[in-house]
């Protein structure tokens, strides 16, 4: 049977190079999305393969089906529902017995499968041997060696592909339980066949003796009485084990991935101990560790920043002259300055922040997510961010947040659940980026004292510390500890790493330049229609009132919204109109006190709009306006107590 | 001799007899901790399983494991509810 077009799922557990199978196999013709209503990413991607089309969808990296992740679950219906014509399922070789755990649950869902016996050089590295014609008849399904970052086997596994999808290979052997499951699986299978389910009878009957919340619901609402004969089947294995039924299936599962594991593969381990395991103690030890990592974070920070600070200079001094060009034709009327102000400036303000740090920090993020040093990291860091109600997994973006909050919030994508993804990105938010950081030190720093804008740092801290268990005891949900693979050190494969940057940053510039545009033209055409200052009037009761700032001030904060760095730029330019001097030193009304409280106000205030479009493409509206909104009233808040504390106790 | 995993020595190895699913905080509630579990069975940590304790981060930080062939970070406190028995 010939099929003009085929789909293809590619699954597999995080980090056995299915992204470099997958950009070998779809090239420049990918779409990275989200999946429909959650905001887990994925990939597809369109390839011609011998007169096929064939479309591939990246599934994400997981370790088994069940429903403890997003991740699992999307995974999961897909491959059932959806019914992709095949599953390519990749597989770490020099991994192999956690690797065909994955496999097996594949298996059980029945869906056909080639496995591309991946990293074969890794394997071949640790002494390790597979055999595998043996692993094919063991599982029933075809499997092709590949080393994908040298692109070994990529055509013999298309080939294998579209073999499978138009001849068909018959489904994969079963896997045998112990007797005391088999029969109850067998028992229930028999009941759940007759209901009409887009999933095969056993793997129901399996999830519900598992009881899986996500297959109990739906078969309750086909038939309770089902869900409490499974219920009582399981109790019945829980009573002949002394364990709950789900960790009998579980056990047996890995079980079976041990024994088929050993029987396939051979190791002869290295007598030597390899470069990478040398690296992972040091990268890992308990005292050497935290420098290396203070070295590499260092570094990363300062390429990254030294970079986009000159980049974005360098564009803007183009933009600039581009301007005076700009005005010679068009003039200074109030259209063209709505359409400069407005469009265009947003439009630039965008190109500065994406191009000059978000192309180096993507690139940075994948490379050393690629080596495998970011878990390294999180080892190290896991204990502090306990305090704050994360793990260490959180701690990269946390850090990036200094630089800038928009790819640290991208970066929150790394956590697990979306419980931990918004708590990490309600905490990534808080920190002081590059822009609050010139306020911090152009204002208070070098008017009030360098200590005073150290004090501004600790108070933060201390704030995120505050706010960061508040939101961890608030929320719902369970917190979850740290658990991750550390795989092996390994080269990253640079051209897939350029892609991951480029599709990200593609998918960023759609998401976010709109939201940027809009922002900057609806204060650019409040400013011209001579609103502003009404504005600043109206907001005087928080501005003057409450926060004993100049009114005018209230301005100076809408302005920040764009870049966090302008609310000092527009102060300094209304104070040049009002009291015709550019030293804040000099200026009535707006001492010592006002200027920390000014700093903690912009500080806290609001994530700026670059922010906010990425929270709303992380987080959805809701939630970014959740956010938002939380912010500016919490910043107003801590900016009136301070200003109480600061008069009284007489500064 | 059964001991949590987190006062395993470097270097001892363990078999896991029993993961602690259940706080007193949380006992109201069915499936509080059951995801917990869970996921420490479907990453391989099931009973019966041989753990190695190979180190710990400083300041009662996670440690790392190998566990059927692979090497795991597990976070301190569920490290804490891995009750595993160490042969002597």
């Amino acid at each position: 049977m010939k099929k003009d077009k085929i789909v293809i799922g590619l699954a597999g557990n995080a980090n056995v190079g299915k992204s470099v199978i997958f950009n070998h196999l779809t090239g420049l013709h990918q779409h990275i999305g989200n999946w429909p209503g959650k905001t887990v990413e994925k990939a597809e991607g369109t390839l011609h393969f011998k007169g096929h089309t064939i479309d591939v969808v990246d599934l994400p990296g997981i370790y088994s089906l069940s429903t403890f992740s997003i991740e699992e679950l999307i995974s999961r219906e897909y491959i059932a529902v959806e019914n992709p014509d095949l599953v390519i399922n990749v597989v770490d070789a020099s991994v192999l017995e956690r690797n065909l755990f994955f496999t097996l649950q594949l298996v059980e869902l029945e869906t056909p499968i080639v496995v591309a016996l991946n990293q074969m050089d890794m394997a071949k590295k640790k002494g390790i041997k597979i055999d595998q014609e043996k692993l094919e008849k063991i599982l029933g399904a075809p499997v092709v060696p590949t080393v994908a970052t040298s692109r070994a086997g990529i055509y013999e596994l298309m080939q294998t592909s579209v073999d499978v999808v138009e001849k068909g290979v018959g489904k994969p052997t079963k896997i045998r339980y112990g007797e005391e499951v088999e029969t109850r699986i067998r028992k229930l299978s028999e009941v759940v066949s007759k209901l009409q389910l887009p999933y095969p009878a056993r793997w129901v009957a399996i999830k519900l003796l598992e009881e899986d919340e996500q297959i109990e619901q739906r078969i309750r609402q086909l038939d309770p009485k089902i869900v409490s004969v499974a219920r009582k089947l399981a109790e019945e294995i829980e009573g002949i084990h002394g364990h709950s039924c789900s960790t009998v299936i579980t056990s047996e599962r890995y079980e079976i991935a041990g024994r088929v594991a050993r029987e396939v593969q051979e190791i002869v381990p290295p007598t030597r101990l390899p470069m990478r395991e040398r690296l992972h103690a040091l990268t890992t030890h308990r005292i050497l560790g935290y420098p290396v990592m203070v070295g590499v974070i260092l570094s990363v920070f300062f390429g990254i920043f030294s970079f986009g600070d000159y980049t974005s200079q360098l564009l803007g001094a183009v933009f600039e002259n581009f301007y005076s060009a700009y005005e010679g034709v068009f003039g200074t009327g109030m259209l063209a300055t709505l359409v400069w102000g407005g469009i265009i400036e947003g439009l630039i303000a965008g190109i500065t922040i994406a191009l000059p740090y978000l192309i180096p920090f993507y690139l940075v993020l994948y490379f050393l997510e690629d080596s495998g040093y970011l878990s390294r990291i999180a080892f190290l860091m896991d204990n502090l961010m306990h305090k704050v109600g994360l793990h260490g997994k959180a701690f990269i973006p946390a850090m990036l947040g200094f630089g800038c909050n928009v790819p640290a919030c991208l970066g929150c994508r790394i956590m697990e659940t979306e419980r931990e993804r918004f708590l990490a990105i309600f905490v990534v938010t808080l920190v002081p980026c590059a822009a609050t950081s010139v306020i911090i030190l152009g204002l208070v720093g070098a008017y009030v004292g360098f200590e005073w804008a150290l004090l501004l740092y600790v108070i933060d801290l201390l704030i995120i510390f505050v706010l960061g268990r508040i939101a961890f005891k608030v929320l719902p949900g369970e917190s979850t500890g740290l658990i991750m693979e550390m795989h092996d050190y390994r080269t990253p494969h640079l051209k897939t790493v350029v892609a991951q940057a480029w599709f990200r940053l593609k998918e960023f510039i759609v998401m976010a330049f709109p939201l940027i545009i809009a922002g900057s033209f609806i204060i650019k055409l409040i400013d011209i229609v001579g609103l502003l200052k009404p504005i600043a009037n109206i907001l005087s009761p928080v501005t003057f009132v409450w926060l004993g700032l100049p009114a005018i001030t209230g301005i100076t904060l809408i302005f920040g919204v764009l870049r966090k760095e302008l609310t000092l730029l527009t102060l300094l330019m209304l104070f040049e109109t009002e009291f015709g001097t550019t030293d804040f030193a000099n200026v009535p009304g707006f001492g010592s006190v006002q200027m920390i409280v000014f700093t903690l106000v912009a500080m806290l205030y609001i994530p700026c709009v670059a922010t906010i479009a990425a929270l709303v493409k992380e987080q959805g509206w809701r939630r970014a306006l959740f956010i938002t909104v939380f912010e500016i009233g919490f910043a107003i808040f801590v900016g009136g107590i301070a200003y109480r504390i600061l008069t009284l106790t007489g500064m | 001799m059964d001991k949590k995993l987190s006062q395993l020595k470097h270097g001892e190895t363990g078999v896991i007899v029993s993961i602690q699913a259940l706080t007193m905080h949380h006992r109201h509630h069915r499936r509080h901790g059951w995801g917990f579990q869970r996921r420490l069975e479907d990453m391989g940590l099931t009973p019966g399983t041989k753990v190695v304790v190979v180190k710990s981060a400083p300041f009662h930080g996670p440690i790392e494991i190998h566990v059927r062939g692979s090497r795991l970070a597990i976070g301190r406190g569920m490290a804490e509810r891995i009750l595993v028995s160490v042969e002597k």
